[in-house]
């Protein structure tokens, strides 16, 4: 039992270095923090090709070509917000996962804000309605019927 | 009045949903615009397939209106296309091929250009060959530059070496009449 632990051990963590490794090699930074930023962006860009996955996940010929480039721009020093212009001038605002406001994503944001705020509104106003409307002549009865069981 | 309401908002939200979604299955989630419709052609420098001595720019495209088709002899799809372009040239067509190839790892050094070159003419020899000319796009920064998801992909560039369309997938006579054929006839007018 302990062996085959052992060699599942070796295999799953031989995997992930392996991996670690392969990138490594291929995209060598001298600088932690660009480094940072490229593992950033390759997550944050979509690769064009397979829809729904980001750069970093793709091995599409398209995404190898796409994280070469980022790992290009990053050496140029541009900063990420340059990098994801550049992607979006060639590829649309497609290939960056954060879509931009404009007035036809808004609804994004607001058509749950504003079911949220119609949902709200509408348990109020049935509670309202709902609420027992009680005046003094009741009140008067009520304590009768109370006093009467004493 | 109340009792109208209360049946026929639910109704009316619910038939709304319905066509919303309706719609979404008949939608591609490939066909989004192209971001560089009515730009100019990106600047390049890049050698003919062929002689790899002549190389060519943005401008060779000034003048005729192109279609550019981006192509490789490992695309599949991109054989099944061919004839149908063979046939589009011979109607008078101007068409010029951006080849890449997928086996050269601008990382890893590169494939020999004569290896490239003899796929190519062994390729063209079976199917035909519509092409005036291929670039030969080594490193694929020119593809990135067009926004090339893969291939094949054709762009039509008009006389002052303007993009007005970019078709992703191959050309077939539905496509063409479809997307092609008005536009082109248009610029060809001009």
């Amino acid at each position: 039992m302990n062996r085959i632990l052992a060699t599942f051990l070796i295999f799953t963590l031989g995997f992930f270095c392996s991996q670690a490794l392969a990138t490594e090699d291929k995209f060598h930074f001298e600088d932690p923090e660009k480094s940072a930023l490229f593992l950033d962006l390759t997550k944050e860009l979509r690769c064009p090709k397979c829809q729904n996955q980001n750069i970093a996940d793709s091995d599409a010929m398209i995404a190898v070509d796409l994280k070469r480039k980022v790992y290009e721009l990053l050496q140029k020093d541009y900063d990420k917000q340059q990098v994801i212009d550049f992607m979006k001038q060639r590829y649309g605002d497609f290939v960056y996962y954060q879509p931009p406001v404009n007035p036809m994503t808004i609804w994004l944001w607001l058509l749950p804000a504003l079911f949220v705020v119609i949902a709200l509104a509408g348990v109020v106003i049935s509670r309202k309605r709902q609420a027992p409307q009680i005046n003094d002549e009741q009140l008067a009865e009520a304590q009768a019927i109370l006093e009467r069981d004493e | 009045m109340k009792k109208v309401a209360v049946f026929l908002i639910p109704l009316a939200l619910f038939l709304g949903l319905i066509i919303f979604l309706y719609q979404g299955l008949f939608s591609d989630p490939r066909d989004h615009q192209s971001s560089l419709l009515e730009h100019s052609m990106p600047e390049f420098v890049l050698p003919d397939l062929m002689n790899v001595e002549q190389t060519y720019t943005q401008d060779v495209f000034v003048g005729k209106v192109t279609l550019l088709n981006v192509w490789g002899v490992w695309c599949i799809t991109c054989a099944i296309e061919l004839p149908y372009l063979k046939q589009l040239q011979e109607e008078g067509k101007h068409i010029v091929g951006l080849y890449y190839d997928q086996d050269i790892d601008p990382d890893f050094g590169i494939k020999t250009v004569e290896r490239v070159q003899q796929e190519v003419t062994e390729k063209l020899n079976q199917l035909g060959n519509p092409y005036a000319f291929n670039i030969f796009d080594v490193k694929r920064d020119l593809s990135l530059d067009l926004g090339v998801t893969g291939a094949p992909e054709t762009y039509l560039i008009d006389q002052q070496g303007k993009i007005r369309l970019h078709h992703i997938g191959d050309i077939n006579p539905r496509v063409w009449n479809k997307k092609f054929a008005a536009i082109y006839d248009e610029l060809v007018a001009q």
